[in-house]
């Protein structure tokens, strides 16, 4: 009879399980309660709504976060291969009106493909330099989808109408039990349900020998080539995940809004990733998840309630700020705060307050 | 129990109420007309108990199309105080608008859509084609209907959208016929600089199907991207190709901006601008004077002021008693017409007793003609396949004494080769 610490840990074993404890089980379980009752709960269209691209950007924040995060790959251009799934599902989904499986998959190999080419740059560039190949992508797709018009409708966009039915379930309206939900209701649960399983696989890849390697690179690339790390295998299949991932977000995304311009996948959208993970906590998988909600929220509550906030505009064209520059700047401003007090993001601070909890009452 | 005695109750009265008024009973104490004593069902943004209708607007309130959005939405407002100020419509129904800003950005417009759909009986206004092209396939999917503050050719056939004014389209064709019978355009080279998008391509059908119908050839096609910094390439392209006339599709603010380069590189052709090309400030800036030169607008209605228009000094004194700050525009006499719509529209629902989805649409197709005193050409409303959107123009030159820098050159009139233009079918 082993006596269980819950506190240390205490042999190699530990640091690899999934759930260390049964709190920690106990806690998983009630968060996908949670995510089963939320639509039922808040049927509110507007929050719902929030929430489905807060989970939209997180699967592609979990993406930005193995490579970035884990493996010390600097980039900017992860729009790009958000776009690169949001016009193979328009090409499969749209237009040849496969079905949800077929295309969700399809967008994930070609992303990882997409990924596969451009992750050998990174071999022989580091840091700003890979930085500023990636930013090139992201003005390279931009030309051209709006230039590809057969496909992407040109500047102007083109709606994306994919089928979402999985069997009997079908996203678009879920009817179980007899009870009939909502487009967005519907979608929440697809898209929280695609949240879990890239948590799953992000997790599973950073706690066993590949996200050991990643991390070997991120902290010093040329000491982890020497104790035998092979460079081009996790560079680039790091490259390969984190696109695949950002191109199932980007396959969501446009299936969501039923309508894609290639205006949407910008610069911005590169910068808001990087932002999630920054204040999220770089390194850190759950982190994704919250940076994501966080991103999704703030702009929320501004919209929503910016009219108690003294320099927002009440009547829009009245002066002052608008919400979408109050947005701007909040997110400009969060991540030099969150850099300079707080690197590890709200991630961290999570650990610590559990830390803290955990070593009561001799919390030093 | 006490619901369902309630709901009897309710019913035994109606059916009282409906004979009394079958018998000519018409003890009607309100402008409700046959409604008076019906009450309407709640609807998402109708909220029967207040009185109140909740109407969405989408516009780029700030951004470089702001210009456009704020005025024409300053006008939805005037015509919609007005109306509250009569009672609301049937005169008692007041009206709120819920404003969103899209910043021209058709990602922004979708997302403020989702923001406010279940909260309004319609959208009262939708600036832009990307952006209407963009929230279209959600309004069709919730059966919700906008009013385009856009003037493509294609919402003509659309069941979900209540257009007004003559389309893009026929603008330029009918600027393409007064060029070639008046405006001195026989055996010049001709061109055009558009925007590049749905947008850009409404103004260029036009052209390309007066060049048809009037064997012109179009020489050369410039496109820029919406917002650009830079004009300089459009502007060599059409100059080395020696263009003599071009039609411009753009928004006020690249209309500065290129014809700006145009004044710079000693390039005067004879510009023939889409309505929303232009902007009062325009006839203000420095390019007055080589506008007043060369540019000439398409767009519909009638000089700002001008006496012989039925309904401009109604507008101009509701503009006075409502919002006195706004400066005399041409976007803010659009908005005002829209709003002018959709009331018409909003006035038959009630009539037919349903501010539902269902009731906003039957209203469309019932409401018959619509009609503007004048500011902007009748509108034929039924079912989306029979509409006739009006196929009239007027051509204005830039005059910088007017009060919006234009002045009629051709008032109200209808080229054959417009009449001909057919409407597709709504993809």
């Amino acid at each position: 009879m082993r006596l269980r610490n819950l506190n240390m840990t205490r042999d190699y074993a530990d640091d690899l399980k999934l759930f260390r404890t049964r709190q920690s089980k106990a806690s998983i379980v009630a968060v996908l309660a949670l995510a089963l009752l939320l639509p039922v709960l808040l049927p509110d269209d507007f929050w719902l709504s929030v929430l489905v691209y807060a989970g939209i950007f997180a699967i592609g924040a979990i993406g930005l976060n193995l490579l970035s995060g884990y493996t010390g790959q600097v980039s900017l251009g992860h729009a790009f291969f958000m776009a690169c799934g949001a016009y193979t599902t328009m090409m499969l989904g749209t237009r040849h009106e496969l079905p949800l499986p077929v295309w969700l998959l399809a967008s994930a190999v070609v992303g990882g493909l997409v990924g596969g080419i451009v992750g050998p740059f990174a071999l022989r560039l580091r840091g700003n330099y890979l930085a500023v190949i990636s930013l090139g992508l992201v003005f390279l797709g931009q030309h051209v989808f709006e230039n590809w018009e057969s496909l992407t409708g040109g500047p102007g966009g083109n709606g994306s109408t994919a089928p979402l039915s999985l069997g009997f379930l079908d996203f678009n309206a879920l009817a179980v039990g007899g009870r009939a939900y909502t487009r967005n209701q519907s979608f929440f649960w697809l898209v929280w349900a695609l949240v879990f399983l890239s948590l799953l696989i992000a997790k599973n890849i950073v706690r066993s020998r590949p996200g050991r390697a990643m991390q070997a690179i991120r902290d010093r690339d040329v000491a982890a080539q020497v104790i035998g790390v092979s460079l081009g295998r996790y560079k680039v299949g790091a490259f390969v995940v984190s696109s695949a991932l950002a191109a199932m977000a980007g396959a969501l995304f446009a299936t969501y809004q039923q309508f894609i311009a290639p205006d949407s996948f910008n610069l911005f959208l590169s910068i808001q990733f990087v932002f999630m993970i920054i204040v999220g906590g770089i390194g850190t998988v759950f982190g994704s998840v919250i940076g994501a909600l966080f991103a999704g929220l703030l702009p929320a509550l501004v919209s929503k309630y910016g009219g108690s906030i003294p320099f927002i505009e009440q009547q829009p064209g009245a002066g002052g700020l608008t919400v979408f520059q109050v947005n701007q700047i909040a997110f400009g401003v969060l991540i030099i705060l969150f850099l300079i007090l707080e690197p590890r993001g709200l991630a961290a601070v999570w650990l610590r307050i559990k830390a803290y909890f955990r070593a009561w009452p001799f919390s030093y | 129990m006490k619901r369902k005695n309630l709901r009897w109750l309710s019913a035994v009265l109606s059916v009282v109420a409906l004979l009394g008024a079958a018998c000519g009973g018409s003890d009607d104490d309100d402008a409700g007309g046959d409604n008076g004593n019906k009450t309407l069902q709640a609807a998402p943004g109708f909220d029967p108990a207040a009185g109140v209708i909740r109407l969405g607007v989408i516009s780029p309130l700030t951004g470089p199309v702001a210009a456009i959005g704020v005025p024409l939405t300053a006008g939805n407002r005037v015509w919609f105080d007005h109306i509250n100020a009569q009672g609301g419509i049937a005169g008692k129904y007041k009206i709120e608008l819920d404003a969103k800003d899209s910043q021209y950005i058709p990602q922004n417009a979708i997302q403020r859509y989702n923001e406010i759909k279940n909260n309004v009986v319609m959208f009262a206004q939708l600036l832009g084609t990307p952006s209407t092209n963009a929230v279209l396939p959600q309004l069709k999917t919730d059966n919700i209907v906008a009013s385009p503050a856009s003037l493509d050719a294609e919402w003509v056939r659309q069941p979900n959208l209540l257009p007004i004014g003559g389309p893009y389209q026929i603008q330029m064709i009918n600027a393409a016929d007064w060029l070639m019978k008046e405006g001195g355009g026989q055996g010049k080279t001709i061109c055009t600089m558009t925007q590049d998008d749905v947008y850009g391509q409404a103004g260029q059908q036009g052209v390309d199907f007066a060049a048809k119908e009037l064997n012109f050839t179009v020489k050369t096609q410039a496109k820029f991207k919406g917002s650009a910094p830079d004009f300089t390439a459009q502007v060599q392209q059409l100059k080395g190709a020696g263009c003599q006339v071009v039609f411009l599709v753009s928004t006020p603010t690249d209309t500065g901006k290129a014809l700006g380069t145009a004044a710079q590189q000693g390039f005067a052709p004879q510009w023939i601008g889409q309505s929303p090309s232009y902007i009062g400030a325009l006839a203000q800036s420095a390019l007055k004077d080589y506008l007043a030169r060369t540019f000439y607008l398409a767009g519909e209605g009638s000089e700002w002021g001008d006496p012989a228009v039925p309904g401009m000094k109604p507008m101009l004194d509701r503009l006075r008693d409502y919002q006195p700050s706004q400066q005399p525009d041409y976007y803010f006499a659009f908005g005002y017409n829209q709003a002018r719509a959709v009331t018409q529209v909003l006035e038959k629902a009630v009539e037919l007793g349903d501010l539902g989805r269902e009731g906003i649409k039957r209203a469309m197709e019932q409401v018959g003609t619509l009609t503007f005193d004048g500011l902007s050409g009748d509108y034929k409303y039924g079912p989306a396949a029979e509409r006739e959107p009006p196929r009239t123009s007027t051509l204005f030159k830039i005059n910088p004494d007017k009060p919006i820098g234009i002045e009629r050159v051709k008032y109200d009139y209808t080229s054959d080769a417009a009449k001909k233009y057919t409407f597709a079918e709504a993809k």
